[in-house]
């Protein structure tokens, strides 16, 4: 029993970390661009999130949406004033730029905010059960493990369904050619940098309720955006949900076998997944069930 | 007056001169064609045009207007668009998606998705296939079909016959016909002369990146075109 209950907290788990990575996933899957300054966007959220919390009606998680809005503006911004400039062929110069956002990011925050850890307040919600076949688990995990699944479904429900989803798809598939149907490839580019900043800022904030955070903790989340990519297989949407869930399960079930782990035992997967199937689950699936 | 003109182009890949010195008038329902050998410079002046190549120096008008600085997609909105070399479809979408994407550009027409399957009807039948999982000729339908999804007043068509069936290129070729009827312009680039000649009011051969030689089909005999087209010459019997 007190394993179903694990798997179902790493289950929760593994719906935030899955959207933790689809930010950076969406970002690479469209403009092939690997967003370095992710993990400290998420943190720049959990801080704005933990200002406006107390002002949002009816209940403090609603405070994800002002600042998904406030982040897609930021995305907007980042994209045409800086990653716009230096696109081609050759990525480093992204990641150095990114890179650089990154490090100003957090050091600003940590001028601005000081480094101690802090916690959005949820209020009662926090501490909220609910029993399941007979194991408690917490409202909180699940609330957020369902507005995870929302976004998943939502944005590829868009993706699939509406004029400005074609344009994006048809634009990650070929950025050149889109250019002579009278699409400005620029102008996509910053729209999908804003969607990818906004569902990383509400992964953020969400993770800044269940958790703490410091100014400090955006390498662990991009770590973490990381893993869930590449398991998942890099651009796979439902790969990298996949691919959350199982680190979550992993981190979850590894703490209880040997307390002091903390994350090992996730990066042990990641690995042995990424040697046994270099193009993540994803690529598994297609192989083995698909046989292709 | 001509619709789409080229003066004195030069387009450069890096410091190598890819097109030198190319002209080219295109008037409006005019069809003309491009021949030259491979590396003649015939696709990157068309990239030249929708403002796809490198650095570039010259002037390309169009309607009058000077594009040679115009973004692609702003070339494209004002009507001129590309069939690219290899078709270049987005894979991951569906046929019909692909046509759709044509509507970006903001050019209503008379082609529409009905107009289009009214002129390929194959793919009216394969319209939720995914366009990576078509044939060649299928699609080569999809490319041409999304190009004039924008409505364009030039059309360009960067090798539209290679790798096909001699059988599919006699059909694709046909639905020209409908496609100039409707008042389209096209410039067509194509390796095979005799499609070329049969296609087009006027030929332009290329050789080494400028223009070897010009002239209305009927009025180009076979010896010169051989010896514009290899550059050897009027030694050739």
């Amino acid at each position: 029993m007190i394993w179903l209950e694990t798997i179902a907290n790493g289950i929760f788990l593994g719906g935030l970390y899955a959207l933790i990575g689809l930010g950076l996933g969406f970002a690479f899957g469209v403009m092939r661009v690997v967003n370095v300054a992710q993990g400290d966007f998420i943190v720049a959220a959990a801080f704005i999130g933990l200002y406006l919390a107390p002002w949002v009606p009816i209940n403090p998680i609603l405070v994800i949406v002002p600042v998904a809005v406030i982040a897609f503006l930021i995305g907007i911004a980042l994209q045409r004033l800086l990653i716009n400039r230096v696109l081609g062929h050759d990525q480093i110069p992204q990641i150095l730029l990114t890179f650089g956002v990154a490090i100003v990011l957090r050091n600003a925050m940590v001028a601005g905010f000081g480094a101690n850890s802090q916690s959005i307040d949820v209020g009662a919600m926090r501490f909220l059960g609910f029993n399941l076949l007979g194991i408690r688990l917490g409202v909180l995990p699940a609330v957020i493990l369902v507005i995870a699944l929302l976004l998943f479904a939502a944005l590829h429900l868009w993706l699939h369904r509406s004029r400005l989803g074609r344009l994006i798809r048809a634009t990650a598939d070929d950025y050149q050619v889109v250019q002579l149907q009278g699409v400005s490839y620029r102008r996509v580019f910053a729209i999908a940098m804003g969607i990818a900043m906004a569902l990383s800022a509400v992964a953020g904030v969400l993770l800044a309720m269940r958790g703490s955070f410091t100014p400090y903790s955006g390498a662990d989340r991009l770590l973490i955006a990381f893993e869930v990519v590449v398991i998942g297989g890099l651009g796979s949407f439902w790969g990298m949900f996949f691919g959350g869930m199982l680190l979550g399960i992993t981190q979850l079930v590894a703490l209880k076998l040997d307390p002091a782990s903390g994350l090992m035992y996730g990066h042990i997967v990641f690995f042995i997944i990424l040697i046994l199937s270099p193009n993540g689950l994803a690529g598994a699936f297609r192989r083995v069930v698909l046989r292709k | 007056m001509s619709l789409l003109s080229v003066e004195n182009l030069d387009v450069f890949y890096g410091d190598f001169r890819a097109v030198r010195g190319a002209h080219l008038e295109l008037a409006a329902g005019q069809t003309i064609a491009i021949i030259g050998a491979n590396g003649a410079g015939k696709s990157t002046l068309l990239n030249a045009i929708v403002g796809l190549s490198g650095r570039k120096s010259g002037s390309i008008r169009f309607d009058g207007r000077d594009i040679g600085r115009e973004p692609t997609d702003r070339i494209a909105r004002a009507g001129i668009t590309m069939v690219p070399e290899g078709r270049r479809l987005f894979g991951s979408l569906t046929v019909e998606d692909n046509l759709l994407v044509g509507l970006a550009a903001e050019r209503p027409g008379p082609w529409t998705l009905e107009a289009v399957y009214a002129l390929f009807p194959r793919l009216g039948e394969l319209s939720k296939m995914t366009a990576g999982s078509l044939s060649g000729g299928q699609q080569q339908m999809v490319s041409i079909g999304r190009a004039l999804m924008t409505n364009p007043r030039v059309l360009l068509c960067d090798e539209i016959s290679l790798g096909l069936a001699p059988k599919i290129i006699g059909d694709i070729y046909r639905c020209f016909e409908t496609i100039t009827a409707s008042g389209v312009s096209v410039v067509l680039i194509e390796q095979n002369v005799v499609q070329a000649c049969a296609a087009a009011d006027y030929v332009y051969c290329m050789l080494e990146g400028h223009m070897s030689l010009e002239g209305r089909p009927e009025d180009l005999s076979q010896a010169q075109i051989t010896a514009a087209y290899f550059g050897t010459g009027e030694a050739l019997p």
